[in-house]
């Protein structure tokens, strides 16, 4: 699997396919997290853009083989680790991004209340962050998963379907990416850090379920 | 589709599948490769060390042929520094030792073959799978690879293979299937007639041995003249039956070596059956 994993990263490290999904993260994080924010208030924001970005990355990953290749990998590895393999490399990807967009929220923004009032601990809110960071990127990558091959073979209704999901279970209220970043905001208003702990779990348990589905299916509809 | 196609694939064998065009061999091929699940039925028994070559093997990949192939090479569980031994004396091997550092992109047709067989060849699989894997090599390349094959079936693999030419490997495969409707049957005439190259190879073995078992190429042999034994194999298989040979517990030695007269056989009329019982003389 590490090899696999290694294989994965450099051809999405040197396609250079991942410079647009990172340079839209850097720019929605450049526009919405400004120097001297509320620092739960901007790591929700951060967390949040993550979504639609890592089921972009997981997309590129599992698309970036030729068909040819495909098989070749596909044949040494069987299919459903060729398949992980790619959704992994997407995955990791998303949360480097999250982990370092986590840092530099921690490091610019006040640790205060939205209104000044409250003192927030900043290891705490870290913590949080990352939480909802990751479950942020696990539900993107899920999205990711279901919203192409072999779920989804046509590239049209690929974009369009990552699109409206990624937006659904971001707004959707219930969602774990929706419940962690809620709970980050609405903790900023009275500077209480409030930790993901559920939608982690509810987020790992259906990102799992969907790299299954998709891993199984890989080898039936290629 | 397929329906009801019972295979086995025992060690040391070469099965060629043979059929018209659209009867789905390839998506036989896929199916033992282990790269499709069947719909129905299923595929039993430990999955093998496998390598698949495709057909056509033009892959836009960032990678150099060295760099693409030690990849492959980790991932059929190599450590780097023997993957990056190993990709480079393949390469070799087909001639493409001079494109190690092109980029996959810019390679033609057949180098990216090269690359594509080298890739196959260079874990040693157990069972390898080849899709008209010929198709776009160089002469050289193409007789190499017939070698290639030979060594892998002598090192106990399974090759099946899948290719255009009716003569390709023919007197070497252990059995040929035919693709009939949906189902797949064993090819009348099978194994196919002794045609292409011969080599006659002169050996004697230590006093009172017994020629080895499983010899690669089933050579027939017959007794020379000089107390030794005279081995006729199809071309592909010399080496590989040299390399037995000459590793064999007790070694044998090898007197001499010649290419067989008479190359070309009536199909219909087959050649002596093996254990000749009149010595030829070389």
């Amino acid at each position: 699997m590490t090899a696999l994993l290694r294989y994965q990263t450099a051809l999405l490290v040197r396609s250079q396919r991942w410079l647009a999904p990172v340079l839209l993260y850097a720019a929605f994080v450049g526009v919405g997290v400004q120097w001297g924010q509320p620092v739960l208030d901007s790591l929700g924001y951060a967390a949040a853009g993550l979504l639609p970005v890592t089921a972009w990355l997981v997309q590129l990953c599992v698309s970036q083989e030729p068909p040819a290749a495909r098989t070749v990998t596909a044949a040494v590895a069987g299919s459903p680790r060729a398949h992980l393999a790619p959704l992994l490399a997407g995955t990791g990807c998303g949360g480097l991004l999250g982990a370092a967009a986590t840092l530099v929220v921690l490091l610019i923004s006040k640790p205060n209340s939205t209104d000044n009032t409250v003192r927030v601990a900043l290891l705490p809110a870290g913590i949080a962050g990352l939480l909802a960071a990751v479950c942020c990127v696990l539900l993107g990558a899920a999205v990711g998963a279901l919203c192409t091959r072999p779920l989804l073979h046509r590239r049209g209704w690929s974009v369009a379907a990552t699109v409206l999901t990624a937006l659904l279970a971001l707004v959707t209220g219930g969602s774990p990416a929706n419940t962690a970043v809620t709970g980050l905001v609405t903790g900023s208003r009275t500077g209480t850090v409030h930790l993901p702990v559920l939608p982690f779990v509810a987020a790992a348990a259906l990102a799992a379920a969907a790299a299954a589905l998709a891993c199984k299916l890989a080898a039936l509809r290629g | 589709m397929l329906r009801g196609v019972d295979l086995d694939l025992p060690a040391h064998t070469l099965i060629r599948i043979e059929g018209a065009n659209g009867t789905g061999k390839s998506t036989l091929l896929r199916l033992l490769a282990g790269i499709d699940s069947p719909t129905e039925g299923r595929i039993t028994g430990r999955r093998p060390r496998t390598a698949y070559v495709p057909e056509r093997f033009s892959a836009a990949l960032p990678f150099t042929a060295a760099g693409y192939l030690v990849h492959l090479g980790r991932i059929h569980g190599l450590r780097t520094p023997e993957a990056a031994d190993r990709a480079r004396s393949w390469l070799d091997r087909f001639g493409a030792a001079g494109h190690a550092r092109t980029p996959l992109p810019e390679l033609s047709k057949g180098t990216s073959q090269k690359v594509a067989v080298a890739q196959a060849l260079l874990a040693e699989p157990e069972l390898l799978i080849l899709d008209e894997a010929w198709t776009g090599l160089d002469t050289a390349a193409r007789d190499e690879l017939d070698r290639a094959v030979a060594e892998r079936v002598a090192a106990g693999a399974t090759v099946v293979f899948v290719d255009h030419d009716p003569r390709r490997l023919a007197g070497s495969a252990d059995a040929v299937f035919r693709i009939e409707g949906n189902g797949l049957c064993a090819a009348s005439g099978a194994p196919a007639a002794k045609t292409g190259p011969r080599v006659r190879i002169a050996a004697a073995g230590p006093p009172g041995a017994a020629i080895p078992a499983g010899l690669p190429g089933a050579p027939e042999h017959a007794p020379a003249a000089d107390g030794g034994v005279l081995f006729t194999v199809a071309a592909t298989h010399s080496d590989a039956l040299l390399h037995a040979l000459l590793t064999a517990r007790p070694p044998w030695h090898i007197r001499q070596l010649a290419a067989a007269p008479g190359i070309e056989q009536d199909p219909g009329t087959d050649g002596p059956p093996h254990r000749s019982p009149t010595p030829e003389a070389p």
